[in-house]
């Protein structure tokens, strides 16, 4: 008995010191993913899906609204810089502010038409504006590329101090991505705790009551959806870049249920748990694609053991288990 | 003196239902009033209205003599109106002191996105000072959703309090209390009465002859009498369809 609770005794600890320091230890994280993955580019699409289930979660987990049509805001971004470096200037920081920018500027305008409805029918609604956006973007062939997508967009050299970084080495790209990861990752840390993030809080705990309080929630929710889009638009367009190419899948509802699944997976209720889901969705992807063309079904009934035993998400139920009281 | 607060034939109808019926009702600033009535008499619906939170379908609330009857509720909280609720309206998953500081944060910032909440002293010593007040100071750091029956009704008392209003509402502070909470409450409502205008819903006769020397008793909707304990106690109809023969 002694000995279980001297074995047992340092992984709580450890849960504990992680969710106290969390970006700390998902920064160092970051620096080992790519070692301990098949292959690089595996590593790159987890920090990017991560970043965009980040962005995500920035809506359900801490304002608790429930968006089925997160597509929009991806995928946006991802055309967005996609054309840009095709059209209009080939530089890549250019090429993903604009990402960014449109996808927070959709995020706006959709926003605006959904923020007053709540549960079910904000949910419903933002997927069918997604759907919209998908099938305007399947129409308009010209800007997009319609069903053949978005093909060659350039891989533009990033230089610092007029020395050519390489950043489409595999690894490379990698940190390349990272940075703009992390950035997003203290800004929104900055973000949720100031007291704009109190006031989230609270909206996600209890609209009404905050209301009577005085907060206009309808405005507070706006804007959280509005940075949530631009996270999602910035994801996108990493995205763009690091495949060299925009699918239309980027703008459809399987992409909203993407993101989804891999926020619930993870756990909504910290910035570890998106990028656990999009890590343990990917990984599995990866693993049972390799395996049997069925994996969407394997990686469905995952989906559906993982809501059903744990529904507080991987991250969220080793984090209840480490603080379980021992008898 | 002006009266703060003033309902004129104050109406609300739910279908065929008349929650409110033309209650004309007014307190002066520092006064305590009680408002007592069966439930169903409208007392949550009347107080609803007055903050805006719903419409009434006819008549007015003048608050400070200015018009708020068509005002939205946050507008009307931001003019200086509170309401602890009877049921109890907390944030669950907050700990006490951010139940109270989110609420105090409310005078000053809603969109500032980019300074740390924590680093705003004003804002956790005004919380603090409320926690002490309500009692919970002890708590801060606890989960509001783990706190008894009894402290939650007051947590929800100090929300309201946070948002430094100039009339509160108070609706059922006591209800589901044990003799002892009761006995607490009574002596926060009595301390806060000093600085403020409070509109009290009480059940429990005893608190209300304590601390009120006005009490108003709605029946159905409609306002039966208004009128000091004394003449409360003393009135036939309040005592038919109330009080009931309970001895107070
Ligand atoms: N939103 C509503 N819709 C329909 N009827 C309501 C609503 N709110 C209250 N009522 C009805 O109005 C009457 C007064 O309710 P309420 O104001 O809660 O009474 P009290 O607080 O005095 O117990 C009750 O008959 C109640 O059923
Ligand atoms: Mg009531």
């Amino acid at each position: 008995m002694e000995e279980q609770v001297q074995k047992q005794s340092w992984w709580p600890k450890l849960v504990k010191v992680v969710s106290d320091h969390p970006l700390v230890f998902i920064i160092l994280f970051f620096f080992i993913i790519p070692f301990i993955m098949p292959y690089k580019a595996l590593a790159t699409q987890i920090i990017i899906w991560g970043l965009f289930a980040l962005g995500y979660n920035v809506c359900l987990g801490y304002t608790g609204m429930l968006s089925f049509g997160h597509a929009a805001y991806f995928g946006v971004g991802s055309y967005t810089t996609g054309i840009v470096l095709i059209r209009l200037w080939p530089n890549i920081w250019f090429g993903i502010f604009c990402g960014m920018l449109m996808g927070a500027i959709t995020a706006f305008v959709l926003g605006y038409l959904c923020i007053k409805r709540r549960g079910i029918y904000f949910a419903m609604l933002t997927m069918a504006f997604a759907q919209l956006i998908y099938f305007l973007a399947f129409q308009w062939v010209d800007l997009t590329g319609g069903d053949n997508g978005l093909r060659n967009i350039p891989a533009t050299p990033v230089t610092l101090f007029g020395y050519d970084l390489h950043i489409y080495e595999p690894l490379r790209f990698y940190f390349f991505v990272l940075f703009f990861v992390i950035l997003s990752l203290l800004a929104l840390n900055r973000i949720l705790e100031s007291p704009f993030g109190q006031v989230l809080q609270a909206v996600r705990e209890n609209e009404p009551r905050a209301k009577s309080c005085g907060y206009e929630t309808t405005n507070v929710r706006w804007l959280a959806f509005v940075i949530s889009g631009s996270i999602s638009g910035l994801a996108g367009g990493l995205h763009a870049i690091y495949l060299h190419f925009v699918g239309i899948d980027s703008l459809y509802w399987t992409t909203s249920g993407q993101v989804v699944m891999m926020t619930l997976l993870g756990g909504m209720g910290s910035f570890i748990g998106p990028f656990i889901g999009a890590g343990i969705f990917l990984y599995l992807e990866d693993m049972l694609s390799a395996l049997t063309s069925n994996w969407m079904i394997f990686l469905g009934v995952i989906f559906v053991l993982c809501v059903l035993f744990f529904p507080a998400g991987v991250w969220g139920t080793i984090k209840n288990l480490s603080t379980r009281k021992k008898d | 003196m002006e009266a703060l607060l003033k309902t004129i034939n104050l109406t609300k109808n739910f279908g065929g239902l008349s929650a409110v019926s033309n209650v004309s009702f007014s307190i002066r600033k520092g006064d305590l009033q009680t408002i007592i009535g069966p439930n169903g008499a409208g007392k949550s619906t009347f107080f609803k209205l007055i903050t805006g939170e719903i419409k009434p379908s006819s008549g007015q609330v003048l608050f400070l003599d200015q018009d708020i009857t068509s005002l939205p509720q946050t507008k009307v909280s931001h003019l200086g109106i509170a309401v602890a609720y009877q049921i109890t309206n907390i944030f669950p998953m907050l700990t006490v002191l951010e139940n109270v500081r989110v609420a105090a944060q409310s005078r000053k910032t809603t969109f500032n996105l980019w300074s740390k909440a924590l680093n705003h002293k004003a804002l956790a010593e005004e919380s603090l000072a409320i926690l002490e007040l309500i009692g919970l100071a002890d708590f801060q750091g606890d989960t509001a959703a783990n706190l008894s029956h009894g402290d939650r009704k007051r947590l929800e008392i100090g929300i309201a309090l946070a948002t430094k209003p100039k009339l509160l509402l108070l609706d059922e502070p006591t209800a589901g209390l044990s003799p002892h909470e009761t006995r607490q409450t009574i002596e926060l409502i009595k301390k806060i009465a000093e600085g403020l205008t409070i509109v009290l819903v009480e059940h429990k006769m005893k608190v209300v002859m304590e601390v009120s020397n006005t009490i108003t008793v709605l029946h159905y909707g409609k306002l039966l009498a208004q009128g000091t304990p004394d003449d409360i106690r003393n009135n036939e109809e309040v005592r038919r369809v109330y009080l009931g023969g309970v001895k107070c």
